[in-house]
């Protein structure tokens, strides 16, 4: 009888253990899960992107203020070259759907045509038309969609520092009436607002 | 003349000497003390002619005896000696001082001095500040400060303000005179004297020293407010005048003076010396509405254009400045044209401004987001040190009658970096002024390469006058109130900034 009951207690014992790890587990999940307003989730990435390794990378959308970039984390594609991850990131920025509370801060519809790297840490970012034709006007609306470009690939390619953007294959003035892009750019950390 | 009355007569001559001497000295003591070496009077012009009023300096900032200007101005001065407090009244209309006390109340309004009036052994004195704020709201009338030609200008006078040059070579001299608003002249000759006469009622003149040479000796204002007078040297054998229109707002008298034998300085070798003017004077002004033409910039989502806002308060920004400075205005665009961005810094470098302000409207992706914002350049350093590498320090070209004249080349490119500094200092005195009339954005100053300001070798900002993708912000935009507003906050800016200027260093 007493072994009995040794046996039982040990089952019901083993039993509440398990299921306060279980509580304890998920619970500490739920705390740890990002809350929305403070960070983004991640972006939504372009279908491609799902498929094969990928690296761990950061977009760049408008905040919530409407007049600074913040980073969102999203996953890209891994490519072997420079050059190659260079412009997956720009792919990945341009089709990426921005996480609430984040906008958009390129046009939607414009596309890539190549990227190039040089031995200078400098890239060059060939754009499309669509680019400058999604833009609408407005300095600022023209300053964060360059810095996005100029951010994505300097971020999450180290070795990059300045890049230059190109429409069609050719070199620019500006985009839409403002900022120079005769010169490669650097990242404009006063533009980025820091993530939470 | 007995022993006695030659002994009495020494005695008084004696001490009528000592008395003399002793009084010369105390004189010379508290002129040396008090004030230190006299600065420059300030002439009070109305319509009733001018007066000259003396100033002293008091903390580094001028001066004026209120009893003068009361004289000057007409007004009645009295103290009340149980409050401590000054009266100034004229026909029925009244201001109250205290002195040491920055406000002054005037006409039931409350008036904040930068410098308080003072009382100086015995006597009140008030600053051209308190004469342009307080006397005016006494006197009705408005009172304007010229601080390069130290005037103070009664009621709606023609002032014109003229900025001297002159160039000189040895058997020739030419001197310039810009004239803003646009004014007639006349040249005569009077002895040894070659006298201007504008048509206006005063000239507010910036005249610089002329160099030792024998065909001109001095320029200096003339006995009439609206005359100028060149007194010519002892090779001065003839001269010659020309009008040239430079724009709608500015008219340019060009006066050879001549040796005999000799031609004109446009004709002959370029000049050996050059009189400037000085480098701390705001001549001309070059307002630059973005975009025009092909470019519509920004659109509202009430069909406002960016490009037709932009030089509508450029107009009314170049006609404030214009009958109020009486400086050189250029726009680079008066019409809906298309221009690129050098034609525009080109336009500013070739007329010489001294300020280059390009205005745009803004547009964001979230329609809540509103209010102004100036932005000067910003530099990417590597970049700027690979520029600075190739720039050449100087570089000899040949000159007409032989010889060489040493011109400095400054790149389209560097041109903004040598003025980064007082771009900062135009941007934060606009900010300043545009955030006491309209709200302002959530980064009212910023630094951006923005292609306009790369070429621009003056001090140069692009203003940002306001979001036209808020709905509500692009009917104020569209409204002639609205505009007023923002022209009058950017020419309280430039204002600000010229008087910075023409401060004397300390």
């Amino acid at each position: 009888m007493t072994g009995r009951r040794v046996v039982i207690a040990a089952v019901v014992a083993a039993a509440v253990v398990t299921l306060g790890w279980l509580m304890f587990e998920a619970l500490g999940r739920r705390l740890a899960a990002p809350i929305p307003d403070q960070e983004p989730a991640p972006a939504a990435p372009a279908p491609a992107a799902a498929r094969g390794p990928h690296i761990a990378a950061t977009l760049y959308f408008i905040a919530e203020d409407g007049v600074t970039l913040q980073g969102a984390p999203a996953e890209v594609p891994l490519r072997e070259t420079p050059g190659a991850q260079a412009q997956a990131l720009v792919e990945a920025q341009l089709a990426a759907e921005p996480p609430a509370p984040l906008a958009r801060a390129v046009p939607a519809g414009a596309t890539v045509r190549g990227v190039y790297v040089t031995g200078r840490d400098d890239a060059y970012v060939d754009l499309d038309g669509a680019f400058v034709k999604g833009l609408g006007g407005g300095s600022h609306r023209e300053l964060l969609a360059a810095y996005a470009i100029v951010s994505v690939v300097t971020t999450n390619l180290t070795p990059i520092t300045r890049v230059q953007i190109l429409i069609d294959g050719r070199e620019v003035e500006t985009l839409t009436g403002h900022v120079d892009l005769r010169e490669p750019l650097r990242k404009n950390e006063t533009l980025i607002r820091p993530t939470p | 003349m007995t022993r006695s009355a030659r002994y009495h007569d020494r005695v008084v001559r004696r001490t009528a000497a000592a008395l003399c001497l002793a009084l010369t000295l105390a004189a010379v003591a508290r002129v040396s003390l008090a004030q230190g070496p006299s600065p420059a009077p300030i002439t009070v012009v109305s319509a009733q002619g001018r007066r000259s009023l003396t100033v002293a300096t008091v903390n580094g900032g001028d001066y004026l005896s209120l009893d003068d200007v009361a004289t000057a101005l007409g007004l009645t001065l009295r103290d009340d000696r149980v409050t401590g407090t000054t009266t100034l009244a004229a026909g029925g209309r009244s201001a109250v001082l205290t002195p040491d006390r920055n406000v002054v109340s005037a006409q039931g309004r409350l008036v904040s001095l930068a410098a308080p009036p003072l009382r100086q052994d015995g006597r009140l004195i008030v600053t051209p500040e308190f004469v342009t704020r307080v006397v005016s709201l006494v006197i009705d009338r408005r009172v304007e400060f010229r601080r390069a030609g130290r005037l103070l200008v009664v009621g709606d006078l023609r002032v014109p303000r003229v900025v001297v040059r002159g160039e000189f070579a040895q058997n020739a001299a030419q001197v310039t005179l810009d004239i803003s608003p646009a004014t007639d002249t006349t040249v005569t000759a009077a002895g040894s004297q070659l006298v201007v006469t504008l048509g206006a009622d005063a000239v507010d003149a910036a005249i610089p020293m002329v160099p030792v040479q024998g065909l001109l000796q001095q320029i200096r204002p003339g006995d009439t407010p609206n005359t100028l007078v060149l007194a010519t040297g002892p090779r001065f054998a003839s001269h010659r005048a020309t009008v040239q229109a430079i724009d709608a707002g500015t008219s340019r008298l060009v006066i050879d003076l001549l040796a005999a034998g000799a031609e004109s300085l446009s004709a002959a070798a370029p000049p050996a010396i050059t009189m400037d003017p000085g480098p701390g004077l705001l001549r001309t002004v070059v307002i630059d509405p973005g975009h025009g033409g092909d470019a519509n910039g920004t659109e509202g989502p009430g069909g406002t254009l960016e490009k037709t806002v932009t030089l509508q308060v450029s107009r009314r920004l170049k006609a404030l400045i214009e009958g109020r400075l009486g400086l050189r205005v250029i726009l680079t665009r008066d019409d809906d044209r298309t221009l690129d961005q050098d034609q525009r810094a080109a336009i500013a470098n070739n007329n010489r401004a001294d300020l280059f302000v390009s205005i745009h409207a803004n547009a964001a992706v979230r329609p809540t987001v509103k209010g102004a914002e100036v932005y000067y350049l910003n530099v990417d350093r590597a970049s700027l040190e690979s520029r600075l590498a190739v720039q050449q320090p100087g570089q000899a070209l040949p000159q007409l009658g032989g010889g060489t004249r040493s011109i400095d080349l400054i790149l389209w490119e560097t041109a903004q970096l040598r003025h980064l500094e007082q771009s900062a200092t135009l941007a934060s005195l606009i900010e300043g002024a545009l955030r006491a009339k309209v709200e302002m954005s959530p980064s009212p100053v910023q630094q951006a390469p923005f292609r306009v300001l790369v070429g621009a070798n003056m001090p140069a900002v692009l203003v940002e006058i306001g979001y036209l993708s808020h709905p509500d912000e692009e009917k104020a935009l569209a409204s002639a109130a609205h505009q007023d507003t923002i022209a009058l906050a950017l020419f309280d800016a430039i204002s600000a900034f010229r008087a910075r200027l023409e401060r004397p260093a300390p």
